[in-house]
């Protein structure tokens, strides 16, 4: 792939711009996960089930989130993780 | 994997700064203006200012991304507004 990339000079701009604004979209978003901690958030998941915890923090791959006191039907869960797969969307307020 | 999920950082960033319309696989819309779409998991990140000083911040799993659709630009002001949503404490000038 390395020489695919060398084969011309717009193709490297190109390849420099693209990497310049995925750092600036992901450092975006690790700010909004910052600014998410310790806050009440909802959590839309499959099976329009709707649940609310404390958000803790999130694993590098966005694969689970830590949270506490999660209030499920059966109850409030003091630790738990949440598999983002099985999430849709989630909202807090700042 | 969805359309949404298969673009390019390049793409995303064009829905940066606009006011969008999302809607997810459970059917339900988000509407919002666009701070980032996470280049990792595509999930989209929605600001939406209903007073002066709170603002609602819902996002959309990048996998559970339908449509969206974009509703308005956004001018340098609401850019700058953006900005300054995620930075604690407001805006710091950190230079003269």
């Amino acid at each position: 792939t390395i020489s695919a990339f060398s084969e011309s000079g717009t193709d490297s701009c190109s390849l420099r711009d693209e990497q310049r604004t995925r750092s600036v979209l992901r450092e975006r978003y690790l700010r909004s996960l910052i600014a998410m901690s310790q806050k009440q958030v909802w959590f839309n998941m499959h099976e329009r089930v709707r649940v609310e915890a404390k958000f803790g923090a999130s694993d590098i791959d966005v694969l689970n989130f830590q949270v506490s006191d999660l209030q499920t039907p059966l109850g409030i869960q003091k630790e738990a993780l949440i598999r983002c797969p099985d999430v849709i969307s989630y909202s807090f307020e700042l | 994997m969805n359309e949404w999920r298969q673009k390019n950082p390049l793409e995303w960033n064009k829905y940066v700064n606009k006011e969008v319309r999302v809607t997810a696989s459970d059917k339900q819309q988000h509407q919002g203006w666009v701070y980032t779409v996470d280049p990792v998991s595509a999930s989209v990140v929605l600001v939406d200012f209903q007073s002066t000083r709170k603002a609602s911040v819902a996002v959309v799993m990048g996998h559970a991304v339908g449509e969206v659709e974009v509703l308005r630009d956004g001018d340098e002001a609401m850019a700058e507004r953006l900005s300054a949503v995620f930075v604690p404490g407001g805006r710091q000038v950190l230079s003269q």
